[in-house]
């Protein structure tokens, strides 16, 4: 893949419907589980290792239960997920990026240009502004006056070098099932 | 098991101003008074200054003139993490030719944790990677350096009066005044320790001797009193129906890590120098010998002197407790090292009935009656695979191991109290040979330092009772 198309490593767990945009790079040893609905992923994201994005039943809800439809999670684009990230929102803009050992919780949406800083777990059930910033152990929040810059050069680096030393998987056009654990 | 470890469970006892019951890794030991110092009862002297981040030493003077704070260095106003500089490249116009542009760098700061930059708060970015930054001044500067100033003089003046008083009361013990009255004491308004000579006429004292300030001028400084004002700006219409924009308000501490503005806002939140961190010495207060010294280079963290307790004094640690219950008695197992290279004897003793050291206690204890001996601590020990057996005689009722300059040793504990924690007391008591003492008669062959008998009053915590 040279400009367009995504780099998916073959280490990586990818489980369901998962749609990747052009110009992803997904890491060895991610996870993108999509269980209980797709997951739509856009353009120039950077996914690291043992970064787990899934698509899971809320708690309380058995999964062999019929009247559930299955709900998209869709992720847009410039996002990085560092190493070790959990992220289960639903709704993911723009320019985010959600650093090491974060949380963020099924009902939090984020907008553009957050930032949730490392070991933050963020379980509200809210829409966060644009351009905020949450760090520190309690989870302080403040706003940032510009968004955090698209990480080109790392991807465009990363697009060069990841394919020397990993196999890729290849683009599946037939979606599949949602699958079920 | 490693709670057991633990330095807090083992507590020896202090006897200065107060009575400190501190582990033994925390004290010093002054082997010229032969006894255990704390924290509380030396005195602490500033030794250098120097900065956390970039470990730049600075001279005491060159440090009150800027405030303790680093010249280099600042911090997040918001999170006070140590901001790096980053750079970018701005396209400019070149000054030859202003229709061409040319890629020039331009610096900004950052904050690694909380992605706070210089240009949140308007600061326009700097061509130049150190040294471009400034703090904002703060507009009431020089009316605080007036009255700083009128204030130093009010005090000195005291001091003249004072040491004049002093002086011709205890003429014959001069020296005296001075050093109760000028190392220790630091003057009001951080004159530091300065002495000025007296009027030309007054006996030249001893302080003579001493840095001098040149005659200041004795000429009146005169401030103004401040002005009350009548009115007062009137509060915005809006203030109490306005809704509160949270992510601007700044939190208490950052508002009053900058006294002198106290920003109410996050916009105004402006980056500080960093502030100097110290080394400093340490002086037992009854006979004026350094217990603690460190090295002057900052990137180094050992000592000149140390004379820390741990290497001069036996060390007692609990290694296992069975099962506690309420008047039985169980056996406790401690272990005792010797830090120092000679053989010790240690004897332990309960304490005494009334003993007023003994408040804690919740436990009677039978300690060994007998002697115990330890060896001196042999650094190529651990090296020497086919040691030969010490040849100490243990009773095996008491000693249950020996391994080089450790002992392992029983207690006796009966513990008094049906509920809460087991706390037993004892005292320890030793040989201590005092290397620092001279050697009288160099002519003969082995050195004979004396020995010494120290106590100690020891404390175990030794946890809740079984259930």
């Amino acid at each position: 893949p040279q400009e367009t198309g995504a780099v998916v490593c073959v280490e990586s767990d990818i489980r369901g419907d998962v749609t990747i945009g052009a110009r992803t790079v997904v890491h060895p040893k991610a996870r993108i589980i999509a269980e209980a609905g797709p997951i739509v992923i856009g353009e120039g994201n950077l996914i690291e290792e043992q970064a787990l994005i899934i698509n899971s039943f809320p708690e309380n809800i058995l999964p062999d239960a019929e009247d559930i439809e299955p709900k998209t999670m869709s992720i847009g684009f410039n996002n990085v997920f560092e190493v070790g990230c959990v992220s289960q929102a639903l709704k993911i803009g723009d320019n985010n990026v959600i650093e090491s050992k974060a949380e963020v919780g099924r009902s939090v949406i984020l907008s553009s240009g957050c930032i949730v800083g490392a070991c933050c777990a963020v379980n509200t059930c809210e829409v966060i502004p644009e351009n905020t910033v949450i760090y520190g152990s309690e989870c302080l929040r403040r706003v940032q006056t510009e968004r955090p810059q698209p990480q080109t050069l790392q991807l465009d680096f990363l697009m060069k070098i990841l394919p020397n030393y990993h196999h890729l998987k290849k683009t599946v056009k037939a979606s599949s099932t949602p699958a079920r654990s | 098991m490693a709670t057991l470890l633990q330095p807090e469970k083992v507590l020896y006892l202090v006897r200065g101003e107060k009575k400190i019951r501190v582990p033994l890794s925390q004290l010093y030991f002054c082997r010229y008074c032969s006894e255990l110092r704390s924290l509380e009862c030396v005195s602490h002297e500033v030794d250098s200054h120097f900065c956390p981040s970039c470990l730049e030493n600075m001279p005491s003077a060159e440090a009150k003139l800027k405030k303790n704070r680093c010249a280099n260095c600042f911090d997040c106003p918001c999170c006070m993490h140590t901001l790096s500089t980053r750079a970018t490249n701005i396209p400019a116009p070149l000054p030859d030719d202003p229709t061409k542009t040319t890629m020039k760098k331009a610096y900004y700061l950052a904050c690694g944790f909380c992605r706070w930059t210089s240009r949140d708060v308007g600061m326009a970015d700097k061509s130049v990677a150190s040294g471009g930054w400034q703090e904002p001044e703060n507009p009431h500067t020089q009316r605080i350096n007036k009255l700083i100033e009128y204030y130093q003089q009010l005090a000195q003046r005291e001091k003249l009066e004072r040491d004049r008083k002093k002086l011709a009361r205890r003429r014959p013990f001069m020296p005296q005044a001075f050093s109760q009255h000028t190392i220790h004491v630091v003057e009001k308004y951080g004159l530091g320790t300065r002495l000025q000579r007296q009027r030309s006429g007054a006996p030249i004292s001893a302080l003579y001797g001493l840095s001098l300030k040149e005659g200041e001028d004795q000429k009146e400084i005169t401030i103004e009193p401040a002005q009350a004002l009548d009115e007062v700006e009137p509060l915005p219409e809006d203030y109490y129906t306005r809704p509160v924009n949270l992510p601007e308000v700044t939190t208490l501490r950052q508002r009053l890590l900058q006294p002198d503005f106290q920003p109410a806002g996050a916009s105004q939140l402006h980056p500080r120098h960093k502030h100097l961190l110290m080394k400093r010495s340490l002086r037992c207060r009854k006979c004026e010998h350094n217990l603690s010294k460190p090295e002057f280079n900052p990137t180094s963290i050992k000592f000149k002197i140390q004379l820390v307790a741990v290497s001069y004094i036996p060390e007692v640690r609990i290694m296992s407790i069975p099962n506690l219950r309420h008047m039985k008695e169980s056996q406790v197992l401690l272990t005792l090292t010797n830090p120092v290279e000679n053989i010790t004897h240690v004897s332990l003793y309960t304490c005494e009935e009334e003993d007023p050291d003994d408040i804690n206690s919740t436990a009677k204890v039978l300690v060994p009656s007998k002697e115990l001996v330890l060896a001196g601590k042999d650094a190529a020990a651990e090296y020497d695979e086919l040691a030969e057996p010490q040849g100490f005689q243990d009773d095996p009722d008491v000693v249950t191991f020996r391994k080089s300059n450790k002992i392992g040793f029983f207690i006796k504990v009966i513990p008094q109290r049906e509920e809460g924690d087991v706390t037993v007391a004892f005292k320890l008591r030793h040989d201590f040979r005092n290397l620092a003492a001279p050697i009288r008669n160099t002519e003969e062959v082995e050195a004979t330092s004396e020995a010494i008998w120290l106590t100690h009053h020891v404390e175990l915590s030794l946890g809740p009772l079984a259930t």
